[in-house]
């Protein structure tokens, strides 16, 4: 465990929120990864400037990972200065060590926190605010929080465990199931969703060969963007279509 | 009311900081930004409405290594803004040609993001000379930089598209005609579905679209019940 004193982790805990402060495109998060992890390097280095600045500009190098993901790399990145600083590692590793972790972390936190944990919190949250805006955006919050939050604070501790304990975290926090899962909901989710939207607008009353083609056009509609999403096409040229298509219809 | 914008600015640059610079929690996504504007505005179900549809329509384009998703937040504060000045008895299609317009903030938004990107590879090189001199602090002011760079941007584009927004409904839809949320109303249903087509491209393997439909389905038909029996 970290002989790192409470008050620097604390401040490193603290700093790993604006890891993406000075996002840029050569380094990537590096200037906020080195804002984040200096406290500890000032502590670890006390006594030894020049050691201190080699550390510093070690952790100015190309650096980018998913941001929540960033805590356990930080965790990580201040138990190897520590023990580079101990001599018992080499503290050219502890670059090749960020390297080496921040490509797999970076692809498993994006394909959790963005593709499955984030689509099933807006949903869940845009169903329920569609009868209460309030509960609807609380219920958002809530479910995306809660759970990158303990992540976060797990992922941190485990990161200043020392590598074999990250390895044992990701293995314990299964975040590859976890994905899938929440993928499920959002596909449920979603078809409840376009379900809804679609059901309010059948007219009451309506034939049944009526309803039937509203609800296969629907259908039909959202296959079709579907695939135009796959195929890269962005959210904005779909808009833009559309917004051509207003205007040819206002023209008229 | 000018106020008001100024209140806008402040609040959406505080969301532009969650965007990328601080925190990420959520509290730039379009449902909670166009909500906001809605309830400075004086509407707060108005920007709800919108917000929810725009929530949606951008959740699949993820914001991974250097690739800049449009910008959804400025998209929600015009249109959320926007939908404050609608008049109530306006219809669902003054709401549908508000977010359609929205796409040009989104897309103006990403755009300066990209901008505001490389003037931070500046203040990271900056950064970078000062400590090879041996001033370590130095990082410190880099990342504060980098933090007001992206809040004074983030209140900017918050403060000119809510204006903007309020421009719009106030100006150009009267000027379009009255009977524009009858003439777009066919659009109207196109906005929730490309929502719906984006959460599916979210969450969707080829084994799994099966229940995406199923689940269309059971709702399309509660929901027609519910209508009719009400």
């Amino acid at each position: 465990m970290s002989d790192i004193s409470p008050k620097a982790r604390r401040s490193v805990w603290r700093r790993h929120f604006l890891i993406q402060g000075c996002w840029n495109y050569e380094g990537m998060q590096n200037v906020g990864f080195a804002y984040a992890i200096l406290p500890a390097l000032l502590e670890i280095w006390t006594g030894q400037p020049e050691e201190a600045q080699k550390s510093v500009k070690r952790h100015l190098e190309f650096f980018n990972t998913h941001p929540v993901m960033g805590a356990v790399v930080l965790g990580a990145g201040v138990r190897l200065e520590e023990k580079a600083a101990g001599g018992e590692g080499d503290p050219a590793g502890v670059g090749a060590f960020k390297m080496g972790l921040m490509g797999s972390l970076g692809a498993i936190g994006d394909a959790f926190f963005w593709g499955a944990l984030r689509p099933m919190a807006s949903i869940a949250g845009v169903l329920l605010a569609l009868f209460n805006p309030l509960a609807g955006i609380a219920t958002m919050l809530i479910l995306y929080n809660v759970s990158q939050l303990a992540i976060r604070r797990r992922g941190f501790q485990a990161g200043f465990s020392g590598q074999e304990a990250v390895v044992e975290w990701l293995k314990k926090e299964s975040l590859n199931v976890k994905t899938n899962s929440r993928k499920l909901a959002v596909t449920v989710l979603g078809g409840v969703y376009a379900g809804i939207i679609m059901g309010k607008t059948v007219a009451v009353g309506a034939t049944p060969l009526h309803i039937i083609a509203i609800f296969l056009a629907g259908a039909v509609i959202i296959r079709f963007v579907t695939e135009m999403f796959r195929k890269s096409v962005s959210p904005s040229e779909v808009l833009l279509f559309l917004l051509l298509l207003g205007v040819l219809i206002l023209w008229k | 009311m000018i106020w008001k914008f100024l209140l806008a600015g402040v609040i959406g640059g505080g969301c532009y900081l969650d965007r990328t610079a601080a925190y990420q929690m959520m509290f730039h996504r379009p449902v909670v930004v166009a909500t906001l504007m809605g309830w400075i505005f004086g509407d707060f179900f108005a920007g709800a409405q919108v917000g929810v549809v725009l929530e949606l329509i951008y959740l699949v384009h993820l914001p991974v290594g250097a690739s800049l998703p449009p910008d959804d937040t400025g998209a929600a504060i015009f249109a959320g803004s926007a939908a404050a000045f609608v008049s109530r008895d306006a219809g669902g299609g003054c709401f549908t040609a508000l977010i359609l317009l929205s796409v040009l903030c989104a897309e103006l938004g990403r755009l300066v993001d990209a901008v505001v990107r490389k003037v931070n590879g500046r203040i990271a090189r900056i950064a970078r000379d000062a400590v090879e001199r041996g001033d370590i602090k130095a990082v410190e002011q880099s990342l504060l930089a980098g933090l007001t760079l992206f809040c004074i941007t983030g209140m900017l584009l918050a403060l000119s598209f809510s204006v903007a927004g309020a421009a719009a409904s106030l100006f150009l839809l009267p000027l379009i005609g009255a009977d524009i949320g009858v003439d777009l109303s066919a659009l109207a249903l196109a906005l929730p579905l490309v929502g719906a087509a984006s959460v599916f491209a979210c969450g969707r393997t080829e084994k799994t679209a099966w229940l995406f439909f199923l689940a269309m389905s059971a709702a399309f038909a509660v929901t027609m019940a519910a209508r009719w029996m009400a």
